[in-house]
């Protein structure tokens, strides 16, 4: 008996199951695989989602938390909910985020920038990225230039492996003096910011950024672009091993297929590993199984599906009847919240510290029901 | 010969979004294996009704089974790479050493047997060194002791009546190498009030699997299905104290057979301690036990993860007064098997390793606990802290338990 279970371990799923626990309530998570943070940029969004939130009292708490939470993980998020900032992504789009960790920094309005690409790492073009930088920023002005990793592999290399590589500072110096080198043949002058694909280290992402900013005299950023990318993975992993050193029971290769109800309550949900069926009970649950994107809706032929427990939707996704010990986080909350398929990192972090708050402004109704 | 046109079709969800690559301890430290999603469902996919394709590549899999955790489709990952690796043996062989280590239970009862001399001999430089030469067993890798007084001589029963009545799965690690952890769970068992008993059984088939000993490691699976049915049948749970397996028994054999035995017996499986907190919720647990005040830190086992039951272990281990334990939140311990006992793929499983034992290390306490045999030797040459497998620490707060009752 838990006396919270999360169903789903993305960014929604994975915040609400450290701040139960944070609480002090017994908290499991079940999920079927590993959330969507590992797809997504890694930086925080306030759109789609926040619309319904502004002037919400809720809201700075939600934002302190994360970044204390972020914080004691050694991957610190900084931003203000009230500051969007602009950063470029790996396909040379310049958007506007919140909350971003300290691998990435805002990019100019006009100055000198140099995007450097990895050979090797196909995913992330510096000329793409550059022409459509360009659009964004018109007097900017972009150099590129290609550099070496010097590794053989047997798959094709992601931003994830380059990041792995780049932990090494024999690596990272080859690097940089590909780059001197290749701006002395190339004639580019010193810029006030190079551009990498989210790569710049895993475990020692401080060390990298150090190491690349000192050697380069610039400041340098990620731009995070297609998955697998170093900015969210590294969020993902820490979320995940804070959540296990706290104490949250995580059931994986997991699949929730229903709930049994007592009243107008859920008791516990049934679950499955392989073809082994059991049931885990709790007292509070939230739903964070996201989205079309993350899963937890389906587009059916006849309008959408819910598919964890069951339970009928609207034609926007969100629950027809939610029973009071439910509470669904993230995009769990329908089309409301999500555009293009998912919901901005701002509205997971709110939503998943509100429903946590309700929890705990509530202990009464969980105790009573186990007595 | 092998069907190798089997039939697992779960790989159609597989949307390459690469979480399994992002998870995969071997692709984390290694560019020279293909990967889960390339080597498995992609793999799959190309070969379905067509050529059968041998990569050789496969060899690098762990069957950790990291990548099933970690796919959002459930897709069977491990699975398809099993079949692969079952595929590469089939068609380009298999060496000699590979036999040999796949064969737990062989090398199990021969080892035991001469076990003071096997001991003596395994822990000689000079001998290792001609071992790495000739076999291709890694001179460094530290092996586990064997005990002539294994399980299967020092426990035999057939049949219970109690109650609750458990057959005991044992796997060859408790049998062989660690009788302490079986005859712990037997007592712990007894305290509860349920007679254990030991029906004939064969290595889980995990070690063969790993090594594309497909056929053979369904032939064991066949055998433990027939005989631990016949108990299941007549009311008894089956109970095993190793993680590995377990997840045979509860999933691999179903799997691979997808048979109604497979299933049958499937569902009356339980890991050791998940059986406890069964007893637990049901409120049939004995829980006195003697308070410890001790701080330990928890190593949870692939395995033990790949089962989707939370942390049963810490979940009785916290029921003992004044006894801390902390999930240490590692990785894949790089042991792996039979892994790391392979001289070609020493330096992966030590640098996994390594990994691991800065985790372990960051969290103080006063030595680790895991389930799993396996994990416990890459722990054991890694770090300096002793190793204990739950039902060790339970049958002594059992034991000190009564005592303390005893004199009241």
């Amino acid at each position: 008996m838990y006396d919270v279970i999360v169903v789903g371990q993305g960014l929604s799923g994975l915040l609400s199951a450290i701040w139960a626990k944070q609480q002090g309530k017994r908290t499991a998570l079940a999920a079927m695989g590993t959330g969507r943070i590992i797809q997504s940029s890694g930086v925080m969004d306030s759109i789609p989602g926040t619309q319904d939130w502004q002037g919400n009292p809720i809201q700075k708490g939600a934002i302190e938390a994360f970044k204390r939470l972020t914080e004691k993980m050694g991957y610190p998020y900084k931003g203000e909910i009230e500051n969007p900032i602009s950063i470029v992504t790996g396909a040379g789009h310049v958007k506007k985020t919140i909350l971003y960790p300290a691998t990435i920094s805002p990019i100019p309005e006009q100055g000198r920038v140099v995007i450097v690409g990895f050979d090797h790492i196909l995913d992330f073009q510096p000329t793409f990225v550059q022409k459509n930088l360009q659009k964004a920023r018109p007097t900017l002005m972009i150099s590129t230039l290609t550099v070496q990793l010097r590794k053989h592999s047997q798959r094709t290399l992601t931003q994830l492996d380059a990041a792995r590589l780049l932990d090494q500072s024999e690596v990272r110096n080859d690097c940089i003096r590909q780059i001197q080198q290749q701006m002395y043949e190339k004639n580019i002058s010193q810029p006030d910011l190079f551009i990498f694909p989210a790569s710049l280290g895993m475990e020692k992402w401080q060390e990298t950024i150090e190491h690349f900013s000192t050697e380069l005299n610039a400041k340098v950023t990620e731009a995070p672009g297609m998955p697998p990318n170093a900015t969210a993975i590294r969020l993902h992993e820490r979320l995940k091993k804070e959540a296990v050193q706290l104490g949250v029971r995580f059931y994986e290769n997991t699949v929730v297929f229903g709930c049994k109800l007592d009243g107008k309550i859920i008791d516990s949900l049934i679950i499955k590993n392989g073809s082994y069926e059991s049931v885990i009970s709790g007292k509070e649950f939230i739903l964070a199984t996201g989205g079309i994107l993350g899963g937890g809706l389906e587009q059916t032929s006849i309008g959408l599906k819910e598919t964890a427990l069951g339970f009928e939707t609207n034609e926007s996704g969100e629950l027809l009847y939610c029973p009071s010990n439910l509470y669904p986080v993230g995009a769990s909350n329908g089309l409301r919240v999500i555009h293009h398929g998912i919901t901005g990192g701002v509205y997971s972090i709110l939503s998943a510290h509100e429903a946590i708050a309700k929890i705990g402004k509530n202990p009464m109704m969980g105790g009573t029901r186990s007595a | 010969m092998l069907d190798l046109f089997f039939h697992e079709d779960t790989f159609e969800k597989c949307l390459k979004c690469n979480a399994c690559v992002v998870n995969c301890p071997v692709s984390n430290e290694t560019f020279d294996f293909g990967g889960p999603k390339h080597l498995g469902p992609e793999l799959k996919r190309l070969m379905d009704n067509q050529q059968v394709i041998d990569d050789k590549r496969i060899e690098l899999c762990t069957l950790c089974g990291n990548c099933d955790i970690s796919c959002p489709e459930n897709v069977h990952v491990s699975t398809l790479t099993a079949y692969a690796k079952a595929i590469h043996s089939e068609l380009s062989g298999t060496k000699f050493r590979d036999v040999v280590l796949s064969n737990a239970e062989f090398v199990g009862k021969l080892a035991s047997a001469f076990a003071p001399i096997t001991n003596l001999a395994m822990g000689m430089r000079p001998v290792r060194k001609v071992m790495e030469a000739t076999v291709g067993i890694p001179a460094d890798r530290l092996f586990p002791k064997y005990r002539f007084n294994h399980f299967n001589r020092l426990y035999n029963k057939k049949t219970a009546s109690t109650k609750r009545k458990v057959a005991y799965y044992v796997g060859c690690y408790a049998t062989y190498n660690a009788p302490n952890v079986a005859t712990s769970f037997v007592k712990v068992m007894e305290y509860n009030g349920i007679e254990v008993v030991k029906p004939e059984q064969k290595c889980c088939g995990v070690p063969m699997f790993a090594n594309g000993q497909l056929k053979q490691g369904l032939k064991n699976a066949n055998f433990n299905i027939q005989r631990f049915l016949e108990y299941t049948r007549q009311g008894y749970d089956v109970v095993v104290t190793c993680t590995s397996c377990t997840l045979a028994l509860k999933k691999e054999y179903v799997s691979f057979l997808q048979t109604e035995d497979a299933k049958e017996l499937a569902s009356h499986v339980y890991d050791a301690d998940e059986y406890l907190r069964v007893l637990m919720e049901n409120g049939e647990l004995n829980t006195n036990f003697a308070p410890r005040e001790e701080k330990a830190r928890y190593y949870a086992p692939c395995h033990m993860k790949a089962q989707g039951i939370g942390n049963p272990a810490m979940d009785i281990l916290e029921l003992i007064p004044g006894y801390e334990i902390q999930d240490t939140g590692a990785g894949c311990c790089g042991q792996c098997g039979t892994f790391g006992f392979k001289v070609e793929k020493y330096d992966v499983s030590m640098n996994i390793g390594n990994k691991l034992a800065k985790t372990v290390n960051d969290v103080n306490a006063e030595y680790t606990v895991t389930e799993c045999g396996m994990c416990k030797n890459q722990l054991d040459q890694l770090t300096d802290q002793p190793v204990k497998h739950p039902m060790e620490i339970l049958a002594e707060a059992y034991l000190v338990g009564d005592k303390v009752l005893a004199n009241k």
